[in-house]
């Protein structure tokens, strides 16, 4: 099976930030100069064996402390091959991926299984709650195995849950919780561990406008000089929320801009 | 030790939340070890209680009984078989009974056409039958030789005879042989050994020759022999009592008969014992099924956990360790089960409940080691979901 892409892109694709800014986008991404938090480097990922498809052809991508970012592009455009790579859920048919410099291709699956749950916290467009759990329970799901005692557990999952706001929903099941709620659950899930980065795939996908507009509101609340924020979307709304939004097409990054009317 | 806490909390609380799936696998092992437990156990109990009757009976009487050519009526044994008996070296004790066949017995009177039509058979009997046949008296005594030496016309009932008579006990009673009255001294305990006993009167052999008009020639023997040589006996009694002559000589070792049956519990056993390994197979099947498809349904959690951080192993180890907890929940519920049924039937059937404690556990470790073998496979098809195909992301 090749690694190699059919072609390769030119090194570098046109950025768009009308400032100007120095950073080039498929090489280095913005903000080149600090310490990456995950770094995609000329990264492929090819399904099949005797017909070979490229979802992700020689991406490059570095994601820095404190940036909150929308991945965008129509269905498919990588953006879950992608978001599968970013949270070391698969690994590249070529190409490297570091995290805190870190080859993730090099470590074994309980090392990266660590490395993911220490280091990622993820949010899926259907929630994807444990339904026997409740919402604590399905909080804590995210500390387990970590030598923490479980009284420190349920008390770090009550804190993550209070800060949402769901206290008083604990230990409620999801099914006993409104779609909204219930995406906060799995915010809360997602912060417990203090992850350097956040994942989100479609987070407001399937909620309403307010209940949408409430969590985008708590994701940009979520974001600190220690952690990225990524968000993959195919909503222009909700890509316009973040200051930095990275533009797929046929497996490729098209654009990466950083848009100064965004709040930094 | 705090992460094995964790999974087993996470595979606890993964059963807990199925509780009706979880009960519908259990049962596998459940059966199995009930079936088991309660095999053996029933059949120990049963077994348990043969060997009490047969430890009690003594399993060194040799019953003999005079053989006839085809047609002959009432064929008898030499009058001095008893002595024959007792002269070989063998033989501890010997006692004859003769029976009566020509004898009516009348309990009361009036009665008399009905105990013609259905004759209760009347015996002669030595002195010493009940100590050969380690059999008391129940009430009263038995024939002495008092009885022989005063004449006396005194009269034994079997045990169930007496029941049929309504004796009581300690009645002054009467009953009518041929006409003669005779006077009801005592009632012999039931004779496990030879039930025809129990419905027998007896009489003493004066009274047999000369107040019924018999010969006196017994028919049966009973003997008892050193033990160890119960059936060396039994072989060599023909010989002893015709010493060459024609007559027919059929003996028998009634525990013979107890301990075949105590052999047939065992062969009963051995097939309950099959049952129960057929249904903890099956049983096993039914965990990998049930299992497998649970892993499919579950892929979604599968995704969730891979996500934040659980490795493939603690993913497989999850799903074995609920197959463990079927095997171990299921193994204990089981010899609970067949511990029960065994005290439930030993109490109906009045047994001595025997239960092999000691090999319950290997019955629990044998559901333990199916339920295992078959939670290894959908574990390690669990352990290798891919969580992108199971969170449908994007």
């Amino acid at each position: 099976m090749s690694t190699q892409p059919f072609d390769t892109p030119p090194y570098g694709v046109p950025r768009t930030d009308p400032l100007g800014d120095p950073r080039t986008v498929a090489g280095s991404g913005p903000s080149a100069n600090g310490e990456a938090l995950l770094e995609l480097e000329s990264v492929s990922r090819v399904y099949g064996e005797e017909v070979e498809v490229y979802a992700l052809r020689d991406v490059s991508l570095r994601i820095l402390p404190g940036e909150f970012m929308s991945i965008v592009g129509p269905s498919g455009s990588g953006k879950s091959t992608m978001l599968g790579l970013l949270g070391v859920l698969d690994l590249p048919t070529a190409g490297t991926i570091r995290i805190a410099g870190q080859d993730v291709s090099t470590l074994d699956d309980t090392t990266r299984s660590k490395l993911r749950g220490e280091s990622i916290g993820f949010v899926f467009q259907q929630f994807h709650l444990i339904p026997h759990l409740t919402a604590l329970g399905n909080v804590e799901t995210a500390l387990l195995y970590r030598d923490i005692r479980p009284k420190d557990r349920r008390e770090r999952a009550h804190e993550a849950l209070s800060q949402l706001g769901l206290a008083a929903r604990a230990h409620h099941r999801p099914v006993q919780m409104s779609g909204g709620e219930q995406q906060r659950v799995a915010l809360a899930r997602a912060i417990v561990t203090n992850p350097l980065m956040i994942l989100a795939d479609e987070p407001t996908g399937a909620l309403d406008s307010a209940n949408a507009a409430h969590v985008l509101e708590i994701f940009r609340s979520l974001e600190s000089p220690q952690r990225a924020v990524v968000m993959v979307t195919h909503d222009p709304t909700v890509a316009e929320t973040a200051r930095r939004k990275v533009s797929m097409r046929d497996g490729r990054i098209v654009a990466d801009e950083l848009r100064e009317d965004v709040p930094a | 030790m705090s992460q094995l806490g964790d999974l087993v909390g996470v595979a606890w609380s993964g059963l807990k939340a199925r509780k009706i799936r979880t009960l519908m696998i259990m049962l596998g092992p459940i059966i199995g070890v009930a079936a088991m437990v309660s095999a053996v156990g029933l059949t120990e109990s049963a077994k348990g209680a043969l060997q009490a009757q047969l430890a009690q009976l003594g399993t060194n009487l040799v019953i003999v009984q005079a053989g006839g050519t085809f047609g002959s009526q009432n064929p008898t044994l030499p009058s001095n078989s008893v002595q024959r008996v007792e002269n070989m070296s063998t033989v501890t004790s010997a006692a004859a009974t003769s029976n009566l066949s020509g004898v009516i017995a009348v309990p009361v009177q009036g009665a008399s056409t009905y105990y013609e039509a259905f004759p209760v058979p009347v015996r002669a009997a030595d002195d010493n039958l009940p100590s050969v046949l380690q059999v008391p008296t129940i009430d009263g005594r038995w024939l002495n030789p008092t009885d022989n030496r005063l004449h006396l016309r005194s009269v034994v009932l079997g045990e169930g005879i007496a029941k049929q008579y309504g004796y009581l006990p300690g009645e002054t009673r009467t009953i009518r042989l041929n006409n003669t009255n005779f006077g009801v001294v005592g009632v012999l305990g039931p004779v496990a050994l030879d039930p025809e006993l129990d419905n027998a009167a007896f009489v003493t052999q004066w009274a047999a020759k000369h107040v019924l008009g018999t010969n006196g020639r017994p028919n049966q023997l009973y003997v008892r022999a050193i033990p160890g040589t119960t059936q060396q006996t039994a072989n060599a009694l023909p010989t002893a009592i015709n010493l060459g002559s024609s007559t027919q000589v059929s003996t028998q070792i009634p525990t013979d008969v107890l301990q075949a049956a105590a052999q047939a519990n065992k062969t009963l056993q051995q097939v309950a014992l099959l049952a129960g390994l057929l249904a903890l197979t099956v049983g096993g099947i039914g965990i990998a099924n049930v299992m497998s498809i649970s892993v499919i349904q579950r892929s979604s959690e599968i995704g969730i956990r891979r996500a934040v951080g659980h490795s493939r192993s603690k993913i497989g180890a999850q799903f074995l360790l609920e197959a463990l907890f079927v095997g171990v929940l299921g193994g204990i519920i089981g010899a609970v089960v067949g511990v029960g049924v065994v005290y439930a039937v030993s109490a109906i059937a009045g047994w001595v409940v025997v239960i092999a404690y000691r090999e319950i556990p290997i019955w629990m470790g044998l559901a333990l080691l199916v339920a295992v073998i078959a939670g290894l496979y959908p574990s390690i098809k669990a352990a290798r979901l891919e969580p992108l195909e199971t969170l449908r992301l994007g």
